[in-house]
């Protein structure tokens, strides 16, 4: 199954690597929406089927913390995959985050990093359905 | 002399900026680097237990470096180069702010702002810095904290 993928961060060279970094991680992907704060996200959600969200918790308009809540309060979206993006590294605010059933990865991360955690929080795949071969062992960190 | 905070700033960038945007440290060009023009600028704000902002000055071919490897573009438009700079702001402020207060603490981080060139000279001064010579460039940081900081006591 190819993931649809929608990928929130204020910043847009942000966005870009972590697509990058998710094409370098050999994810099976469909396809791969952006926004760049959590209002944006929710209009993106509404109108598109979406499997996983990798949301940043910093954004202007509204911040990532309000958006999972919106998510998760809407049963449309309410089981949706959700990983956090952030530099975020206070462990009280990573336990608060993680208490909402979401997956966590610290900026930097490498493709390692990023697939492990994805594929934790869609409950693994189905088989290998990795592309674009393999991730490499000591691969760059973003 | 060095203060642990600047220590903890100086390995805090010079990782961000292996790890990003595979940029190492060269100190051999520090003397060829030593009056290079400041290309541009960039802060992070934070507040909670206590407030301040950390500044990033790129100069000497830091900025279109930082971001032709972090988006693997040869020639990124001014736009994307100073989204990639406030971005590399934004990182280093939150791997460095466990090293000020702690890791229990929260804190609000603000979205990367472009500081212009004319605005630079503040009278405050910075409670650290760090300059870090790269083999693409040059960044100097300058930590302000609005409270007298003891480097917390972790590993």
């Amino acid at each position: 199954m190819a993931l649809n993928v929608l990928v929130v961060d204020d910043s847009s060279v942000m966005r870009g690597i972590i697509i990058k970094t998710l094409r370098l991680s050999g994810l099976p992907l469909g396809e791969i929406f952006q926004a760049e704060n959590g209002k944006e996200g929710l209009e993106v959600l509404e109108e598109n089927w979406v499997d996983l969200a990798l949301i940043d918790i910093n954004m202007p308009v509204m911040n990532g913390e309000e958006m999972i809540e919106k998510v998760r309060e809407n049963p449309e979206t309410q089981d949706l995959s959700v990983v956090v993006v952030s530099t975020e590294s206070s462990e009280t605010r990573i336990e608060m985050l993680l208490e909402k059933d979401i997956g966590f990865v610290h900026k930097p991360f490498t493709p390692e990093i990023l697939k492990e955690t994805i594929t934790s929080m869609i409950g693994g795949l189905d088989g290998d359905q990795t592309t674009e071969g393999t991730v490499p062992s000591s691969g760059p960190d973003f | 002399m060095e203060t642990k905070l600047q220590r903890a700033l100086y390995q805090a960038a010079v990782r961000i900026f292996e790890e990003i945007c595979f940029m190492f440290e060269a100190p051999e060009l520090e003397e060829e680097f030593k009056d290079a023009q400041v290309e541009a600028a960039a802060s992070v704000e934070f507040s909670g237990p206590i407030e301040g902002r950390l500044l990033i000055k790129a100069r000497a071919g830091l900025l279109s470096g930082i971001a032709a490897n972090m988006l693997g573009e040869e020639n990124p438009s001014k736009k994307q180069q100073q989204d990639a700079l406030g971005e590399i702001a934004n990182i280093i402020c939150g791997n460095i702010l466990p090293a000020i207060h702690g890791s229990k603490k929260v804190f609000e981080v603000t979205s990367p702002q472009i500081v212009k060139t004319e605005n630079l000279l503040s009278k405050e001064a910075p409670t650290a810095t760090a300059s870090v010579i790269l083999d693409q460039g040059r960044a100097d940081l300058m930590l302000y904290v609005h409270e007298t900081v003891v480097l917390a006591k972790e590993s």
